[in-house]
């Protein structure tokens, strides 16, 4: 039997219909595949305590000198005083003092470096990048178009656009990762004076802020670590006095926030199986209607005596 | 002639809407014995000229002396306004063609030139726009390695889709008026032009099939753009089904830029509308938005977030307004059949095509709420360079009509625009052009 094209198309087609569904919707294991969040081999992290925190901010001031960033003295013109995270500010603490006489509390913020990114999961050229081994999420310059869509995108509100000047930057904590490599500790940990922030393993870092819970029971909101498992767990954990909530880290669930929003798109494009069978039905349906929509012109042209319009 | 003509926009008894069989749209003629240069036009270029000057301040200075943008909200009405909401408008390449080429609605092939220089147009501008509001355009060229590309983001998938559908097949899809206007511009180009429209005719269907898949992929990843901004947009929008609302919602305003446009043209041109072919866009597009309207407030419903509505807030406010204007639209439309209304259904296409631009700005914009003191409103600049590429827009859509057979009209405008040519510019040296009669049409007969 003789194989036309049409014929081809059309075998090829109905083949490839079937396993795009299985790709798209069924099939247990493609589906881990796709949303398992790898845990990094040698994760590091932050350990903030804000119980223990005295809002010193020597941490900014370090942060600031182990980045080389400028001061930010936008506020008074004179003192380096920045309200919130910025184009120069990686770290900041601030205060959370609520009117109703509860307890107050300080917290640092910089970036969590989640176990699952949504700033990387949304970067499109993967300018933010998850580092396979120490899990550190940095910025590349070469790779940013400044679409600024992580600062969109990440449920923390950290990574923050310069918005002077002809060639700007995207600024987010990368973990003084230029100082790991010196075998230092980043800016931050290695100047706090009460041990309220730690660097190490993520691993030894959960163990410690679940023996300081374990050890003074009823000091902690909810005896929770923050990080341990919010947004499908970050390396940078919290514990604190009063609510996450209120120190601006929002209640997000053990799943996180790419694999929660991005399944159906992630399913969609897998392999790009289900566009490319579409396109193959679309083919067929229209390389028909083009051939009845030519024979039409033509036979319309030999009634007008006016060429065919197509 | 038509009622509009005449500016009558009231209801017409039935037997005078019939359209006349030699009014029916059989052919795209270009519109002649106006000249292309026109006060409006003017204005409209040196909109775009001060846009362009603009945009040399914006890539020296950066984005925040231009606009309103900051922290919070990071991305201003060039991302939102120009991009998300105006290449919805022009989706009618896909949507129009969709009808036309797969559900082969075969009357609304008069339209389809509209939809593809409307959707042309669109893409254009806004991608340029999408350059200049990108903090690091040089950066760009990543798009040409794949391997580099982050697949499962939304953006990475709207930039990327986006720049190959505007420069591939819709350019393409773009060409037979171009070429039809060498073929009758100089004989000597015809056999030329025959070749290249025969190749053109044989890569169509493949080139059409993108052109439905592509913008089928990127408008529905322009929903899920705000999917990952989790509950920082409000519930009234924030859903799984946002990719699917949102390539719906393009799906039927752009039924009504291409023939709400269409109409407008008609009326300042004194063209006579085929009222079957606008019948059937409106009988697509009520259908449409009803389809719409119900997903959305089922959607709305099965989340439990319905309550939210009835808050009497700026998001409530702003929710009502777009289900009113759309399935408003929709029902004027609905009526304007009945009735044979041509005013109603042009305010129907125009109600509703509103609506949906509001639906479109607003995740991103208006239902956008990173934090309870963030607020962003355009700065003049920012407005202005916004305004300049729309202008450029509609300054080539000017230059398309009047130059290309893009608006479809009876059989008789064609040859009121051949004996035009003809006898008002006799002292254009029309190479071979009436050598087989007025545009060729007697050329099998000359032959023998």
């Amino acid at each position: 039997m003789e194989i036309t094209r049409r014929d081809l198309i059309t075998k090829i087609a109905k083949t490839g219909a079937s396993s795009a569904v299985v790709v798209t919707v069924g099939s247990h294991a493609i589906r881990e595949e796709g949303e398992v969040i790898p845990i990094p081999s040698t994760a590091v992290g932050l350990l903030y305590d804000a119980t223990i925190c005295i809002g010193c901010k020597a941490c900014v001031a370090a942060c600031a000198e182990a980045n080389d960033t400028p001061p930010d003295t936008r506020g008074d013109g004179l003192h380096q005083a920045p309200d919130d995270l910025n184009d120069v500010t990686r770290n900041i603490i601030k205060l959370y003092k609520p009117t109703d006489g509860t307890p107050s509390s300080y917290v640092k913020r910089q970036c969590m470096h989640c176990l699952d990114p949504a700033c990387a999961a949304g970067c499109p050229f993967q300018a933010l990048h998850k580092d396979p081994e120490s899990g550190i999420v940095s910025w590349t310059a070469e790779r940013c178009i400044g679409c600024r869509y992580c600062t969109i995108t990440c449920p923390y509100h950290v990574p923050r656009f310069q918005w002077i000047g002809y060639n700007p930057r995207v600024t987010k904590c990368e973990l003084c990762s230029q100082r790991l490599e010196q075998g230092l500790k980043p800016g931050c940990t290695s100047v706090c004076p009460t041990g309220a922030v730690i660097f190490g393993p993520r691993t030894v870092l959960l163990s410690e802020a679940k023996r300081r819970i374990a050890e003074n029971p009823g000091r902690y909101y909810e005896n929770k670590v923050y990080g341990e498992t919010d947004n499908g767990g970050t390396q940078s954990l919290y514990l604190s006095r009063v609510p996450f909530e209120d120190l601006g880290l929002p209640e997000i669930g053990p799943e996180s926030v790419p694999a929660k929003t991005l399944r159906w798109q992630r399913r969609f494009y897998q392999y790009f199986a289900l566009p490319a069978v579409l396109y193959a039905g679309l083919v067929q349906v229209i390389r028909k209607s083009v051939k009845g929509h030519v024979q039409e012109a033509h036979d319309h042209e030999k009634e007008t005596g006016l060429r065919a319009q197509l | 002639m038509s009622a509009l003509t005449s500016s009558k926009l009231d209801v017409i008894p039935a037997e005078q809407t019939q359209t006349r069989p030699e009014d029916r749209w059989e052919r795209a003629v270009p519109v002649f014995g106006i000249p292309v240069v026109t006060p409006f036009f003017l204005v409209l270029v040196a909109l775009t000229l001060v846009a362009l000057l603009l945009t040399g301040y914006r890539e020296l200075a950066g984005l925040g002396p231009v606009s309103g943008m900051n922290d919070a909200f990071g991305w201003g009405i060039w991302k939102t306004f120009n991009v998300m909401v105006l290449t919805a408008l022009g989706s009618g390449a896909f949507a129009v063609g969709i009808a036309a080429w797969v559900f082969r609605r075969k009357k609304l092939h008069a339209l389809m030139r509209m939809a593809l220089l409307t959707s042309f147009l669109a893409y254009a501008c806004g991608l340029l726009l999408l350059g200049i509001d990108a903090g690091r355009p040089w950066n760009f060229y990543w798009i040409v390695f794949p391997w580099k590309w982050n697949m499962h983001s939304p953006l990475a998938e709207v930039a990327i889709c986006m720049s190959i559908y505007a420069m591939i097949p819709l350019a393409v899809e773009n060409l037979p008026p171009v070429l039809e206007r060498l073929w009758y511009f100089d004989s000597r180009l015809r056999p030329r032009v025959e070749k290249i429209e025969k190749q053109l005719h044989s890569v169509f269907p493949y080139v059409i099939a993108l052109a439905y898949l592509l913008p089928g992929m990127h408008q529905s990843s322009l929903g899920a753009l705000m999917l990952l901004a989790g509950e920082r947009v409000h519930p009234l929008w924030q859903t799984p089904f946002l990719p699917l609302l949102y390539v719906w919602a393009a799906a039927f305003m752009s039924f009504g830029c291409v023939a709400g446009t269409t109409m407008l043209c008609c009326l300042v041109w004194k063209r006579a509308m085929d009222m079957d072919v606008l019948d059937e866009a409106a009988r697509i597009t009520y259908w449409l938005i009803y389809g719409w309207a119900a997903l959305r407030l089922i959607d709305i419903s099965f989340r439990e977030q319905l309550g939210t509505a009835f808050h009497f807030d700026r998001f409530a406010g702003v929710f009502w307004l777009e289900m009113i204007s759309i399935v408003g639209g929709g029902w004027m439309l609905q009526q304007s059949l009945r009735s044979h209304d041509k005013g109603k259904m042009f305010l129907g296409y125009v109600v509703s095509s509103l609506g949906g631009m509001i639906y479109r700005f607003s995740p991103t914009t208006l239902a956008f709420r990173p934090n309870p003191q963030a607020l962003y409103f355009p700065a003049t600049i920012e407005i202005l360079v916004s305004l300049g590429f729309i202008a450029l827009g509609c300054a080539g859509f000017l230059l398309a009509v009047k130059r290309l057979a893009i608006l479809p009209g009876p059989l008789y405008l064609w040859h009121d625009m051949a004996s035009y040519f003809r006898f008002r510019r006799p002292y254009i040296r029309w190479t071979g052009y009436f050598k087989h009669g007025f545009f060729g049409e007697n050329e099998e007969i000359s032959k023998d």
